[in-house]
């Protein structure tokens, strides 16, 4: 069975007015299956968001294949791009720059059914009233202005919107960062629920790991446009291979004063290194504490260790967390 | 015991309405002290009253600021000047903005030091040294561009204590900052809060980084203080409802995955919606008609750990 979504060796770089491009993604390759939310986590600049954007076609992609329900996103004419955006929604972090602030809440819910000549007068009323009734709203907010609502109610309407065409497969990038814990909690909930009734693949991109473990199923680790590991969720988070994995996880602030205390500290030394002017070798060499010269001088291949995907020259030996 | 800065009944209004409502607290030399809550708290109001930077818009209505004893609220401006960054420091969320990008950064941090300049760039050196830049005689002479957003506040938090103040107020520190920096940047703090024995007021909406420095924390909500107390009580045996709630809505590592978090529903207040009981009213599961009317005040549950609930017992 095609997976959902196919990310085959893409590469995106940027050119530079002075000096090398800069290379966001590097090479990155995965699938999410059907029913399937992968997890794709990093700090800034690591690429993640790239890699989203450039799956439905808002960057363009430098090299590589991207498919989405078995249909290449690169060359693709207008009407083939036409039925991808429809099967691959987007939501973005900050749901207040995502919403037309003179647009009602229904309308912008219901333009994709409209514009696609899915729905009109009184069936689309219906669709909408029915969306935000799914996200946690009600019909009669359909009348109101985003202003009118909270961030995380703007969430729930972005959400709806992303929802209204039934897509395959949903991108959500950082879709809780710009909210409060006590709102994104109830974002968390909405999102589990949804992906249990839709039945849709998930892309989630985020640098909180702790959430990125509570709604994924796999999860990918992305370094300077590389990806350093990819495995199912338990096992990535009991045992990592990688050892940036492993320092990821260690400087989590857990919020329990006693077992964080108690952790041992696997601080990382220095800084990310300019995705402009990458490591020779592997690209996190210049921070790892297990780096050996051989780390410096050749690129570690993607290889299986058990049931995990992972670059790194020394997976075996990483200790556990 | 000594105490480096004591607040009592801070309140802060803007318009008529009290958004900081009788905050109160105080930090030991050495001590880190944790303001946390979501946005609207009035946590980062309350961190500029400290250095006296509030927004125009924004009177002080009462209460005091004691800075190892003496009550700087009613200082003049000349006063204060010389108290800021002497006495008392802050740092901010976004280094790179707070810093001057026309000026190197070492003579930023000499700018606060005061010293003149022969005996100052050896000062400024070692302060760099001291807050973990590696090769301090390159980046002294450094532009804020040409450093990292770790760097940067690295070298924000070396002017902020190069003339040993007793208190220095951190907003949001990390938040702007990647994991793997935001771990070396607590370690830093936490070391020299112990080694120069500053009293660290820390500003943050993250319970994580609580847990991982504070010894005391404060949980805010709507201007006012829900609960004080040590770290580990309040993490263990929250005290106040709204702090039990919002522990238990953070995903942790050790969770099941995909389970139900739990909610606080509804959103937090505007000052307009404020009423004249307790603030947390529209959205506790206890809340009674007294909740209503009254506001609780902060009642002492456990040793040093106050709660303002008319319902603590109901959370023991």
């Amino acid at each position: 069975m095609n997976p959902v979504l196919a990310v085959d060796g893409l590469v995106v770089h940027f050119p530079a007015r002075h000096g090398p491009p800069v290379r966001a993604v590097d090479g990155v390759s995965f699938t999410v299956a059907e029913r399937e939310t992968l997890g794709l986590v990093g700090e800034s600049g690591c690429g993640k968001s790239t890699v989203s954007n450039a799956i439905v076609g808002l960057v363009q992609p430098t090299g590589g294949e991207v498919r989405v329900a078995g249909m290449p996103v690169r060359g693709a004419d207008r009407r083939t791009l036409r039925e991808i955006r429809a099967k691959a929604q987007i939501v973005f972090q900050d749901p207040a720059t995502s919403l037309n602030p003179r647009m009602t809440v229904g309308a912008a819910i219901g333009e994709p059914l409209l514009v696609r000549g899915l729905a009109r007068g009184r069936e689309l009323r219906e669709r909408v009233a029915a969306l935000l009734t799914e996200v946690g709203l009600r019909p009669e907010h359909a009348s109101r202005y985003p202003h009118q609502f909270s961030g995380g109610q703007r969430q729930r309407i972005v959400i709806a919107r992303a929802l209204a065409l039934r897509p395959a497969l949903l991108l959500c990038d950082e879709p809780v960062s710009a909210l409060d814990v006590s709102v994104r909690a109830q974002i968390l909930n909405l999102l589990v629920e949804l992906q249990q009734s839709h039945a849709m693949a998930c892309l989630f991109v985020s640098h909180d790991l702790a959430v990125v473990r509570h709604v994924c199923d796999r999860v990918a680790v992305m370094y300077l446009g590389h990806l350093m590991e990819l495995a199912p969720r338990d096992a990535l988070y009991t045992t990592p291979r990688h050892p940036y994995t492993r320092a990821l996880l260690a400087a989590v602030p857990e919020p329990d004063p006693a077992l964080q205390r108690a952790k041992p500290r696997v601080p990382l030394k220095g800084e990310i290194p300019s995705p402009a002017a990458p490591p020779q070798g592997c690209v996190f060499h210049t921070r790892c504490p297990m780096a050996i010269a051989h780390c410096r001088e050749e690129v570690p291949a993607w290889r299986h260790l058990g049931e995990t995907l992972v670059a790194c020259h020394r997976a075996e030996e990483t200790p556990a967390p | 015991m000594s105490v480096a800065l004591q607040v009592s009944d801070l309140r802060l209004a803007i318009g008529g309405v009290n958004v900081v409502d009788g905050i109160a607290f105080s930090v030991a030399p050495g001590e880190v002290m944790a303001l946390v809550g979501e946005s609207g708290c009035g946590k980062s109001l309350t961190a500029q009253a400290l250095l006296r930077l509030l927004p125009r818009q924004v009177r002080q209505t009462g209460g005091r600021i004691l800075l190892e004893g003496e009550d700087i609220t009613a200082l003049p401006e000349r006063r204060l000047r010389q108290i800021r960054g002497r006495r008392i420091s802050m740092i901010f969320q976004e280094p790179q903005a707070a810093l001057d990008p026309l000026s190197p950064v070492g003579a930023q941090v000499r700018e606060a030091s005061g010293l003149a300049s022969v005996a100052a760039r050896e000062a400024v050196r070692r302060m760099l040294a001291e807050v973990g830049i590696a090769d301090p005689d390159r980046r002294i002479d450094q532009y804020p561009f040409e450093l990292s957003g770790g760097m940067c506040q690295r070298v924000m938090i070396a002017s902020a204590l190069i003339s040993r103040p007793a208190v220095l107020v951190a907003d949001e520190p990390t938040t702007a900052l990647d994991v793997t920096i935001q771990a070396q940047i607590l370690d830093l703090l936490r070391r020299l809060a112990a080694e120069r024995g500053t009293a660290i007021v820390l500003i943050t909406h993250d319970m994580g980084v609580v847990a991982d420095i504070a010894e005391r924390v404060a949980v805010m909500y709507a201007g006012r203080i829900a609960e004080i107390g040590p770290t580990a009580a309040v993490f263990s045996r929250p005290r106040h409802p709204y702090t039990a709630l919002l522990l238990a809505a953070i995903p942790r590592l050790a969770d099941e995955p995909k389970s139900r978090l739990a909610v606080i529903e509804g959103s937090v207040p505007q000052p307009s919606e404020y009423g004249a009981g307790c603030r947390f009213v529209g959205r506790c599961p206890f809340a009674d008609a007294r909740c209503n009317a009254e506001p609780p005040p902060l009642l002492e549950t456990d040793d040093g750990h106050f709660s303002a609930c008319w319902h603590t017992e109901r959370l023991a």
